[in-house]
Order: C-alpha cells, then structure tokens, then sequence
C-alpha cells in the first residue's frame, strides 16, 4: 500500500513562512481561509526564552472527524482517498462548518465570500484562470469549506502519469509547501516504502503525531523540540 | 500474481486495469482521468531563472500554465551551490509582476507642489514624449556641467547590474553614481578594507564548532542568508554549537544554543572583554599575530608606525633586541616597551594590551548588561574551541584548523562607530588565528586593492554629491547614499562648486529608508527628478516623470550570485512574462537615452571597459537588446564554454572550488611571513587620514565637522569609546535603547507592501509592523498586548502597536524599518504600520558613511 506522509521537522525550522506562501500561490488563496498557518510561540522568561515555530495544515487523518461527521449528516463532502489524501468536495459541501467544528487541528476553513485579491482592483492574470482551466480543488466557492489537499492536483498528475514513485521528489509531483522550504525542514512520500526517506526520517528524529489522544492517526509528523503544541 | 499497490500505480496504463483486477480505486481512478483531460487542456512550461527579491539571487524554477505565471519554486539544481528553498517573497514573486499598483505608462507631473502630503496629480504621457522631455533636460545639463545629473540605484544594481549605469554616467560625465550599501552593511566593509585589503567573508560552516552571531539574522533575510540558513542548520545537527548576541532574540537567535540579549550599541565592548580574557588566559595565537598581521610593528610617538630609511615598518627582534623590519631572521616581540633613540615604543600589540586596562568582564557587565561570568566563559570557551595550533590535512595540504567563526551583518556595522565594532569583531578572530582557517572565517579576494591600506585622500572641495571619500567621509568606498539629499539641501555648505539640477533614481526607496528620513525629502525637492520604478513609491511620489519598469520576471539579466567558501556560480534572469505589455526596463530605458544624447558609442566603450569585455566586446554603431547584451556578458563570463542555449536551459553554471582555492589563496598567499604586506591589527592609516581632516579643516576653515567626534572614529584600534554613540551620551532623559530589524516578509522599496500573499496569506501580524516591548517593562507601564505606544525620539514622534515579548532586553524596544509606506498612490492596506525611520536619530560612521540605525534613545508611553 502507499501512505503519503509529510514529516515536519520543528528543530530544523525556522519560521520563514515560505511553506505557507507556497500554499497559498499554489492553491488560489482565499483571504480569511487559509490552509497552512504558522503558529509561533515563546518559551521561557527572558533572558532564557526561544520561540517555536510551527506550521500547520490538513493532517490527513487515516481516521479524520471530518469526514465521520460529514457522513453523518449524509452529506458525504469529504473523501479519503487510497493514498491518504483526505478530500472536499465543493459542490457537495453544505457550509455547515461541522467539519470545522470537529476537527481537533482546527484545519477546515470556512469560505465566507470570494474577493478580488487586489480589493476594488481588476483581477490580475493569475486570478484570471478560468475555472475549466483550474483543478477542482482550486475553484474555489463561497459558502463552503476548504482546507490543504496534500496538493491532490500534482498527486493525481503522478498517479495519471504513472509515476507515483517520483511523488516527494520532483516538482511537478510534490507539494508546494514541502519544495520551497529553506532548511529542509520538510519531507513528503510513502511511509509504505520502509526504505525511503520519509520512513528512515520519522524513525531517526523520532517524529510523532500531535493530539494522538484524538485517535486520529495523522498522515503528517512532526519532529518536535519541547515546548506546547 | 503479486501486485503491490505502489507497483501497481506506476504503471501509466494502471487505470484501464483496475477494472480487470476488480480492484476498487474510484476515487484514483476518476482523479487521474480528470488529470488527463486537464493536462491536454494546460499548457506547461518551466524556467530557470534567478530571484531577484533581495540580495541572495536565489536560483528560481518558474511555472507557467499558459502562459501564466503559475507558481516559483526553488531551481533544485542550485542546492549544492546556494540555495535550498526560497523566501515567502520568492515563492509569492508572481506578485511582483501581477500588481494592479504597477505603473502601466510614463507619468507626468502636473502638480508642482511636492510633497508627501501632495497629490503629483499624474498625468499618462507617451514613451517619445517621456524620453524627449528627459533628453533635452539632460542634453542641457552635458553641455553646461554634466556633474549636474545625479543617478542613484539600489535595487537597480540588482536588475540590470551596476556596470551599465555606470557606463552611462562615464560617457556622461558625472561622478554623482550613487549606490545604497551605506544604509545596509558599508560600514563593515570598510572595516574589512581598511583591515586586509577588500571585503566580504563568511564563516566556514562545514568545518565551525562554534559560531558566534553578533546581530547577523540570516534565519529571516540578508546577504547569503539562503545559503547561512541550510548551512548553519546542518552543521548545528552535526554538533555545531551556536550563539547569538544581539538585543532582540531574532529567528536566528529563537533558533540558537545560548541568545546573549547585549545592551544596545555595546558590543564592542563584549568583544574587548572577550579580547581581554583570551589574551590573560594566553588563548591567543601568537603565531598567526607574528606571521599574519602587522600587532608586532612598533608604535611610536602620536600612534604612528617606526619605519626605517626605506619605509620599511620595524618590529622588536627578540633574537638581536634591536628594532629591524620583519625578515627571516627576525623573531618579533609581540609585547614590552623598548626604547630606540631615545624615544618609547610598543608593538602594536602592546598598545592594544595597553588600551584595554580597563575593561574587564565586570566592566562589560555595567555597560553592555551582559554578566561578567558570562563574558569570562564565552571567552574561555572561544579560545578553547579555536584549537589553537592544530591543522588539519585537506587533498594534501597541511591547513590551519580554528573551527570557531564570528559573524555579523547589520549587527555590528549599522552603528555611528560600525567600522570600529567590526574592527574590533576581526582582531579578536586574528587573536584565535581563525582567519582563512578551516572552520574559521574565510575572506573574499584578500588585498585585491592595496590601497585601502593607505591614507584617505581627504578630497576637498568634494567631487561627489555624496561626499564619498572628502573630508566628511574619508573612507566611504562605497558612496554614502543617505547624504545625497542632505548635501542637495545645501550644497554650498559642503563645498560644493556646482549644484545638481536633475535626479535619476533606478529601482530605490532611498529617502523613505534612511534615519532622520524627512529631512531626506528636502533634498528632493531642490532637482528635476525622474524615477524609474514598477510601483508609485515615495521617491516617485517627488518625480517629475515616472518611467515603468519591468519586473525581475519580466527582463533580462547577467544576474549577481553569492559564492560560498566551497563554490562559486555565474548565472542569468530571464523574462518569462510582460504583463502589462511594457516596452522599457532600465536596460533599454539607458540605451535609449543614450541615442538621444547622440553618446551611443561612449556609452558601449564603456560598457566594454565596466564590464571588462575582451572577447565578447559589443560593437559601436548598433543597437543591443536586452537579450543580447546578457548573451555578450554570459559568453564572457563563462569564456564561452558554456553557449546561451545552456544558460536559457539551465539558468546557471555552478563550479566546486578546491580546498587549495579557498583555504590559501587568501591570506597565505598575500600575507604570511617576512616581506609581505600585513594584515592590519593596527589601521594606521586612520591616524594619517585623520592629520589629514584636521589639516583640511584648518586649511578650509570648515566649521561642520567636530575633530574630537572625528579623532574617536579614526581610532586606529577599536576602544570603549566606540560602545558609546552620541545618542547613548547625550540622550539620558531618553530611557529607552531604540533599534531596528528587518522582517522576513518586506523590503524597503514598496512593491512587498503590496503583494497580497505577504501581507494578507502569511498571517495576521505580517500587514503591519509594532513595537517589541519585553513584558515586564510593558506590566510596569500598565501596558497591554496591542495598545497603542507613542515612540518619541529627540527627532520626533510615531505611534506604534505594542507587541509583548520576553524576547527582547527590559530596556530596549524594537520596530521594523520597512512599514508605515507614505505613498498616497498605496492603498491604505499597504500603508499600515509605522514608519520607525522618520525618527531615527541620524549618527553617521564618518569614517564609512555608514547610516545609524540603532543608536537612537527614545521614551515610550501609551498614546
């Protein structure tokens, strides 16, 4: 079986937030609902303080109460799919934000209206992208929630092309968020595979899932370094 | 058969089997299908280019999907070269070009009224009628005195290259070029010229054990902080320890082994102290002080230098204990008083020893609010871990090995007396004997220029606008951009025998980004200004005529790059759209200009001579596009080895440096042993340039300068009267210490303030800057997270938002230098925050030109 996993390596990271612009490019932000944030915190008194930094996105539970909640109220908006992704569907979401009200990493976000993002500006080129031309996760609707994909439109593109072996590696088959980061401080592939990086990394630094006690079984891990998550 | 699920879903032609197999994949399988279609539809294309956000020239990988600029990734192929990742600005660049705030046509001033507060009232104008107006203006100003036109770039150095500009102002004949590196890090290049010969070095990372980070913050953005950032995390895994000493805990400091939060402004007396500890604990290397450096010359009466008939500089031969220059047989006293006809002298060693009789952990404690056992550790444990006298072997060479490293930025440098901080920073690294050492600091083209080891000429009247190198600025190598609109405001107090008429400003925010930053728009005022720029920032707000530009996505370009102590790389930019249609970026705006001003050719012989261009010469009596200029420039950097093709293909050419090209081409090779230059511990040529203002200034009965303020610059050693900057002396009804960052997510010119993914998708607290204020001092106040903080300087006051933190020092607060824009053609999101630099006291280094950014006092309250 494949099971992609992201691996989040808090010692490493520096809090630039590239991750989270990466995101956003790659994903046609929409202002108020964004699907990676930075969590900064300080530890400590001075002059013995640190800060952590900590991005967040979907975690891609194995068991996710989104979408337990989602099925039922029937609504059935919320898909897992056989490589893990965990997945909404716009035009069977109903806003009614159970989803977000569940979710234990507070990841659904609720998108109130659609804007320009240059307000009282002509949209830009970028924003221009007609619908039929963007990937079904990135024509975006107001009135329904949204969140991290994994970047499901270069993941189906891998498996379309047969390629899911480069999936982690190349660009076109990576998620944004894990190809800009300056310091390495993430890593993206199969957890199946016991040889490949993602494994070998989780098992060296000792990477965990955050709020396990919520039965969840996340996708993503983090290398922690002390501190509250 | 045995299929795996992975195996199965690396086949291409997977999905028409799932069927067959009955294995039941519906989501994959209609995900994939839909993929197809879409990729038929989408047309995707990628190119490498080079980010040009800031000053790291980041390798680019650019995602087009029809021809829309779709999403910027790091190019991998640049990893083992620099960069691993890109910055928020990088990855989110597309905004930089997709900005509706973009200027779209020349605009023309019809308001004549300037001002901040005043509306240019623009109006569209044609190309011609753009580039005419300006032709016969300058045309004018060639023919009645061409010193008259002033060009001024920052950011335009990085978009087309300095070197064009510079030809043009050549063939035009104005001095007035006048680059930025004053309000960024000058000061700690001229130390490091005044010091061995040129500048630029970096800490050898993959060999340091521990580095020591006065103020750098290359976790958030400087000068090769896309290589410092991977580099320095890799190297702490494998055991590196690091501490950062700085007043604010920066990302980097957030980050490190041990913050040191130093009192403001006073780490050159850290750094003495440490000095002081190493030498009384004998953690010193003699050696490399004798064999590298010029600490054993003798030192006479008023500081200067013994040299014999032949100008040669002597030193104290323990072996013959006579006075004789450095030879083979010579053996150097390093300390002692010797007296030699009669009259008492010191090495210079000595006299270094001497002069910090009074500093000591304790007194380091009292002034920089650091504790003395402290000090007395870190000292111990730098010159313990330096490994003094240990080598290491490397592809057959015995090197020296010190891996202990101390780095700075703007930390040491933006201060009144930068090049003395970053002195004193360099003498204790020749004291651990780390410099050029494995794991030590290793220096860029060391003594490319001699005479930066000699006496400033002292100009006066000054030539420049920008006073470099007179008498108000002896050592300013690097111009002194701050103090073109200042002497602008008054150019006959400066000396000056000509008033300029018109500026040129390329890609810079200069008069926004600068301390005392309103006077700077006075200066403004007096000229015919035409700004080039992509967006209306405040300068352009001062234009008269506002050419567009294109973006760094949109042009060409032979791109800067960053090399590190192991490689070095030549790369290109290349456009990959034009969103509003423009003809022009600066490359063509100049050669335009240039044909109107009938000097086409002058300009193109002096393009060849800037650019140094022997076998790839461009020819007088045509024209060169943009692309065409790069391919010239790319042939003759890679001597043609590598054609445009590759360079359009791959975006860059990367070359691994051996451990001989790095470890001793540099100060092994120009200064080790007898008869050769030293590097200089001691900076004599302070002492001349000094005799030589004061000569100057008698001579020119000039009344603005203050000698007793000068002779503390011009130290020849770096002293406890550098932790003392004229706000922290006179300023004592101001309790609080002032300082200055920068922010990952902005830069100074205006375009980031605009960009929707920095201010709007990073988070809540990216759209505005706020005062940092340590909790206990914000609870004593009554202060809250948020409230509003009046922040009063002896300039002024601004308002600012409060930020709590235990990460910075009770008695300091800092604020970000890069919000508050003023531009009433921003919107009123991209005006948030406070404009700190408008009540920055202004301290200039007089020895660099250096502006001041975080030596100003100040009394915070709530509003």
């Amino acid at each position: 079986m494949t099971k992609l996993v992201r691996v989040i390596d808090m010692q490493r990271c520096m809090g630039c937030r590239a991750c989270i612009a990466a995101c956003h490019v790659e994903n046609h932000f929409t202002p108020g609902a964004p699907w990676n944030v930075m969590l900064e915190h300080e530890v400590g008194t001075y002059p013995n303080v640190r800060t952590v930094f900590a991005t967040m996105n979907c975690m891609h539970c194995e068991d996710p109460p989104c979408k337990t909640v989602c099925d039922t109220i029937k609504v059935y908006a919320i898909s897992k799919n056989e490589l893990g992704v965990v997945l909404i569907d716009y035009d069977k979401c109903i806003g009614c934000k159970y989803c977000y009200a569940v979710c234990p990493y507070g990841v659904p976000q609720y998108n109130e209206k659609l804007s320009n993002l240059y307000p009282g500006k002509q949209a830009t080129p970028y924003e221009n992208i007609n619908n039929d031309q963007r990937h079904p996760t990135h024509r975006k609707k107001a009135g329904v929630v949204e969140k991290c994909t994994f970047c499901w439109h270069k993941l189906e593109k891998a498996v379309a092309a047969g390629k899911t072996e480069r999936i982690g590696k190349d660009q076109e088959y990576t998620p944004s968020c894990d190809l800009v980061c300056p310091v390495n401080a993430r890593l993206f592939g199969d957890l199946e595979d016991s040889d490949g990086p993602v494994a070998r990394y989780i098992g060296k630094k000792k990477a965990t899932q955050l709020k396990k006690e919520y039965g969840t079984r996340p996708q993503v891990y983090y290398v922690t370094e002390g501190g509250d998550y | 058969m045995r299929i795996s699920r992975r195996d199965f879903l690396k086949s291409a032609s997977a999905m028409g089997a799932i069927a067959a197999l009955g294995l039941k994949l519906p989501i994959i399988a209609t995900a994939a299908g839909r993929a197809k279609r879409n990729a038929a539809a989408t047309i995707s294309r990628y190119f490498k280019s080079t980010c040009a956000h800031c000053v790291n020239f980041c390798g680019i990988n650019v995602k087009m999907e029809n021809d829309v600029i779709r999403a910027i990734y790091p190019d991998s192929a640049r990893a083992e070269y620099y960069n691993v990742g890109i910055c928020p600005k990088g990855v989110s660049g597309l905004f930089n070009t997709y900005n509706p705030y973009r200027i779209k046509a020349p605009l023309k001033r019809t308001n004549p009224k300037k001002g901040l507060d005043q509306d240019p009232g623009w109006v569209e104008i044609s190309w011609d009628e753009a580039f005419s107006t300006i032709a016969d203006k300058l045309k004018k100003i060639k023919q009645d005195d061409p010193r008259k036109l002033i060009w001024q770039h920052g950011h335009g150095k990085y978009l087309i290259g300095d070197k064009f500009p510079k030809a043009f102002c050549k063939a035009f004949g104005t001095p007035n070029l006048v680059h930025r590196t004053t309000v960024c890090e000058a000061a700690r290049h001229v130390a490091d010229e005044l010091t061995w010969g040129y500048h630029g070095f970096l800490p050898d990372i993959e060999h340091c054990n521990l580095l020591l980070n006065f103020g750098a913050n290359y976790f958030e953005g400087e000068q090769w902080a896309r290589w410092l950032d991977h580099s320095t995390t890799d190297a702490r895994e494998r055991g590196m320890k690091v501490v950062v000493i700085e007043p604010r805990m920066s990302h980097c400091a957030a980050k490190a082994d041990e913050w040191i939060p130093i009192r403001p402004g006073k780490d050159v007396l850290l750094i003495l102290g440490m000095a002081k500890v190493l030498i009384e604990k004998d953690l010193i290397d003699k050696a490399f002080l004798i064999h590298y450096t010029n600490a054993p010359v003798l030192i006479g009466k008023e500081g200067r230098v013994l040299r014999n008939k032949d100008k040669l500089p002597l030193v104290w031969d323990s072996t013959t204990k006579t006075a004789r220059p450095f030879s083979k047989e010579v053996m150097p006293a390093l300390t002692g008083r010797y007296t030699i006809d009669g009259k008492t002298c010191r090495p210079a060693f000595q006299v270094y020893v001497d002069s910090l009789k009074h500093i000591s952990p304790a007194y380091v404690e009292k002034h920089a609010g650091i504790p003395a056992s402290t000090v007395q550790r870190l000292a111990i444990e730098l010159g313990q871990q330096a490994k003094i006298g240990a080598s290491v072997i490397m592809d057959g060479h015995r090197l020296r090995y010190r891996p202990v490293a101390v780095h700075t930025f703007r930390g040491l440098a933006a201060k009144e007396f930068g090049v003395q901080n970053w002195r004193a920073g360099l003498i204790l690294q020749m004291l651990l004997g780390n410099i050029d050492a494995v794991g030590g600091i290793n220096l860029h083209s060391v003594y490319k220029k001699p005479k930066y080891f000699k006496a400033s000429k002292v100009e006066y009247p000054p030539k420049r606008i920008d006073l470099q190198e007179s008498v108000y600025f002896p050592h300013a190598t690097h111009n002194v951009a701050q103090q073109v609109l200042l002497t602008m405001a008054d150019t006959r107090k400066y000396g000056l025998d000509y008033t300029p008429e018109m500026q040129i400003f390329y890609a810079t925010n200069r008069p926004f980004s600068t301390a005392d930053a309103n006077k700077q728009f006075t200066g403004l005022k007096k000229t015919y200004n035409v700004v080039i720029d992509i967006v209306l920032s405040e300068t352009a707000e001062f234009a008269d005529i506002v050419l567009p530009d294109l973006t760094y996505l949109e042009s060409w370009h032979l791109s800067p790059t960053r090399y590190t102590p192991a490689t070095k790389h030549t790369a290109i930019r290349q456009p990959v759209a034009n969103a509003y249609k423009l003809p022009h970026d600066g490359y063509s705006i100049l050669w335009e200009l240039a044909k109107r001003l009938g000097m086409r050719d002058d300009y193109i012989k002096q393009i060849n001579k800037k650019w140094k261009l022997k076998k790839y010469p461009f020819k007088t009596g045509q024209d060169y596009t943009a692309r065409q200029a790069v391919e010239h420039l790319w042939l003759e950097k890679t001597k043609g080895k590598k054609d445009f093709a590759y360079a359009v293909k791959h975006g860059f050419v990367g070359k691994k440096l051996s451990s001989k090209d790095t470890y001793l081409k540099g100060v092994e090779a120009k200064f080790k042993g007898p008869d050769k230059p030293k590097m200089n511990f001691y900076a004599e040529q302070l002492l001349e340039s000094m005799n030589k203002v004061k000569d100057t200034v008698k001579q020119h009965r000039i009344r603005d300068i203050d000698l007793d303020k000068y002779a503390v610059a011009f130290s020849p050693l770096p002293n406890e009267e550098h932790g003392f900057p004229t706000p922290h002396r006179e300023a004592a009804s101001y309790p609080f210490y002032l300082i200055t960052y920068k922010r990952m997510y902005r830069n100074q010119s205006g375009n980031t303030a605009l960009n929707p993914i920095l201010n709007q998708a990073l988070g809540p607290d990216t759209n505005e800057n706020f005062v940092l204020i340590n909790r206990s001092t914000a609870k004593d106040k009554r202060i809250k997270e948020g409230d509003t903080l009046v922040i009063a300087t002896r300039l002024g006051k601004v308002n600012a938002k409060a930020k709590l933190t235990e990460g910075i020092r009770p008695d300091t607060v800092a604020v970000s230098y890069h919000y508050g824009q003023q531009s009433i053609d921003f919107p009123d999101s991209a005006r948030k925050g406070t404009w700190i630099n408008s009540v920055l006291e202004y301290h200039p280094d007089v020895v660099s030109g250096m502006t001041s950014y975080n030596d100003s006092k100040c009394k915070v309250y709530k509003a």
